[in-house]
């Protein structure tokens, strides 16, 4: 039978257990710096163990080799390497259950390898396992115990045992920690990587400038890319391509593309030649198997002409003014794959047309698993050609990313026109009765630029400010809302041909029930309506492509 | 002088020879309307006979017409004079659109107004 100073010294020395291993416990969940943490474990283990000596070994090189992380006592291991099945270490990761050896003389497993390089003396080893559910890790050692005998005891087992599972569990916290944080840092430069190619797209012109120029990239970077920059002569020079495969390198060989193309094409102004340069250049140094399909051109804006060269791109199409459309065949090979190519030019005159060259991702794109198709993005472009150029784009990408149309790959389109810009108004407005002064002032310069007489703009003025007034009451019945006024010249009818739309985000009206009062009822709302029929050539209500709010389109022939 | 700063809208009444005179000045679209209403509407409540100057007016629209055609239909219920004066063409051609140039009398100044009575 134990006596009561027995039980009550083994109480106390439990809790001096306990102690260590919750305090470790805490060392190892609130702290990430592994290194740090292990080295402060593993002299507290030692010491409150009585051990000489104690070590941290993990399984590295895919799993192959034991390396010692940290240690204690009076020979420095970190950094040793063992073969991964190297004594009784290995054989404590291998079999994953502890190892006590009380005279290592006598045990098989212990080779002397160690104390022959460090001149120490083991005499007896205690070697837990570490693991993480069935993950191996390694293990943690402790050499020679500072005692009378100077052996390991089973409650020294268990203390190990407990210790080594949160040590474990530490180790592995902080591998994924560590990980983590290395995909965030990947993120993170995607996105600088991003920016930077952002950056190397030209800035978008008014109107009034030629060239224009959208990419909407699938993934953080993008492997297309446009350009296009004036020379000191007013020639622009442009281009477009799409760099084969997707992700960093494609991104890579795309910057190097573009700089090349900028740089080079300040000075080289054949196009068929500039290509064959760049040409040359990628494939000098292009990883295997990567290539860049480009069309690339100088388009002189004092005659309307264009030359072009297209190395392996799809054909880019010319719409006629008349609304027709042709393709620009004529092909060589894409960049970066066979040196010394040729790249033939072909010269167009632009007129009245609009050239588009755009990437198979504008093609390519699916609606119901059906793809766009050449037609498809036709169709697309009339929908939208009366419309200023830079809304235009706007429109045919907004389309291009309707609900339940699939990208699967980035979308890019270049376009070149050379028509004369008419006067237009993209115009947002809070829907509110006091942007309405704006909204006249806006409106009424523009009306005057386009050639009406003062009479008539004020006519003009009253029926869009009557469109807005309704829109504020009875669309948005006074609630937030943006109201968007566009006015142009639809020069496809007429030069004189004034077209103005005003569209709001609120619930969709029954088009039946806008009409106009009888002319004794005269509340607003009602007389608006009468105004602006009587003031309009044409007045037709529809819902927007989006299926959201509600549009208006007025019409009115210009007369000065 | 009796003017919110916040409003499009000024506006003077004087006391001339029997009937307040309104002159309003500025824009009475949608955002001025409920003010220049109130200054109309006021007018006809304290029994007077008005006439609204309207020659300081550069835009008005159909909110604005209604509450000429409120204050119009008051007075007349109260067998009160109302009438315009003064009108730019800006005013006149809204008027004539919604066929009210008849409607309203409409003088060129109070005296021609007085006069032609």
């Amino acid at each position: 039978m134990k006596q009561p100073e027995d039980i009550a010294q083994q109480a106390a020395t439990l809790d001096q257990h306990l102690a260590l291993v919750a305090r470790m416990t805490q060392e190892f969940t609130t702290s990430l710096d592994i290194e740090d943490t292990l080295n402060n474990a593993i002299t507290q283990m030692m010491e409150y163990m009585h051990a000489e000596a104690a070590s941290i070994f993990l399984l590295e090189n895919d799993d192959t080799e034991l390396v010692c992380r940290t240690c204690a006592g009076p020979i420095q291991l970190t950094g040793l390497r063992l073969a991964a099945d190297h004594g009784i270490i290995g054989n404590t990761v291998k079999q994953n259950a502890v190892q006590m050896v009380l005279d290592v003389s006598t045990d098989p497993d212990f080779t002397a390898q160690v104390d022959e390089q460090t001149g120490f003396t083991t005499r007896s080893i205690l070697c837990a396992p570490l693991t993480v559910k069935d993950k191996k890790l390694g293990a943690i050692e402790l050499i020679n115990k500072k005692s009378e005998d100077g052996l390991f005891v089973g409650d020294d087992q268990h203390i190990l045992t407990a210790l080594a599972a949160s040590a474990a569990l530490a180790i592995h916290n902080a591998a994924m920690a560590s990980a983590l944080i290395e995909q965030e840092r990947i993120q993170h430069e995607l996105e600088l990587a991003r920016e930077i190619q952002s950056n190397l797209l030209p800035v978008a012109q008014a109107d009034d400038y030629p060239v224009h120029g959208y990419n909407l990239p699938m993934r953080e970077v993008s492997g297309d890319f446009y350009d296009y920059f004036t020379l000191p002569d007013g020639r622009i020079v442009f281009n477009l391509a799409d760099v084969s495969g997707k992700g960093m390198n494609a991104s890579l060989l795309m910057a190097k593309t573009s700089s090349l193309f900028h740089c080079l094409g300040k000075t080289q102004t054949s196009p068929g030649q500039l290509m064959s340069m760049i040409n040359n250049e990628v494939h000098e140094n292009s990883t295997r198997g990567m290539f860049v399909t480009m069309v690339g051109g100088i388009f002189d804006p004092a005659d309307g002409t264009i030359i072009l060269a297209n190395a392996g791109h799809q054909p880019p199409m010319l719409q006629y003014a008349e609304g027709h459309f042709e393709e620009i065949i004529g092909q060589s090979p894409p960049l970066g794959i066979v040196p010394d190519v040729e790249f033939p030019e072909t010269t167009l005159n632009l007129k009245d047309g609009t050239l588009y060259i755009y990437t198979d991702g504008v093609t390519e794109s699916q609606q119901d698993g059906k793809m766009l198709g050449e037609e498809g993005f036709q169709a697309m472009i009339t929908a939208h050609r009366d419309k200023p150029v830079t809304a235009r784009i706007t429109a045919m990408f907004e389309s291009l990313q309707r609900e339940g149309r699939e990208l699967h790959d980035d979308v890019t389109v270049l376009v070149i026109e050379n028509k004369p810009q008419a006067p237009s108004l993209s115009l947002k407005v809070p829907a509110k009765a006091n942007h309405l002064k704006q909204l006249r002032d806006k409106a009424r310069e523009v009306v005057l630029a386009a050639g009406s007489g003062k009479e008539q703009a004020d006519s003009i003025i009253l029926a869009i400010s009557e469109a807005a007034s309704n829109i504020i009451q009875h669309a948005y019945k006074d609630n937030e809302g943006d109201i968007e006024l566009n006015i142009h010249i639809d020069s496809h009818i007429s030069p004189h041909q004034l077209v103005i739309t005003l569209r709001d985000y609120a619930e969709t009206i029954d088009i039946n029930e806008i009409r106009s009062r009888a002319l004794d009822d005269v509340r607003p709302g009602g007389l608006g309506v009468h105004f602006m029929k009587q003031l309009m050539d044409n007045l037709v209500y529809t819902v927007p492509e989006d299926g959201r709010g509600n549009r208006l389109e007025m019409r009115i022939t210009i007369n000065e | 002088m009796n003017n919110n700063s916040d409003s499009p809208v000024k506006f003077e009444i004087d006391d001339e020879q029997g009937y307040l005179v309104v002159r309003f000045e500025g824009e009475i679209d949608l955002y001025g309307t409920p003010h220049a209403r109130e200054v109309i509407l006021n007018c006809i409540k304290s029994k007077r006979n008005t006439v609204i100057d309207l020659s300081a007016v550069s835009y008005i629209d159909s909110s604005g017409v209604a509450s000429l055609v409120e204050g119009y239909q008051l007075a007349k219920n109260d067998k009160l004079e109302f009438g315009l004066v003064n009108i730019s063409d800006a005013v006149l051609s809204v008027l004539q659109l919604a066929h009210l140039d008849k409607v309203f009398t409409i003088h060129a100044s109070l005296d021609e107004r007085i006069q032609a009575s």
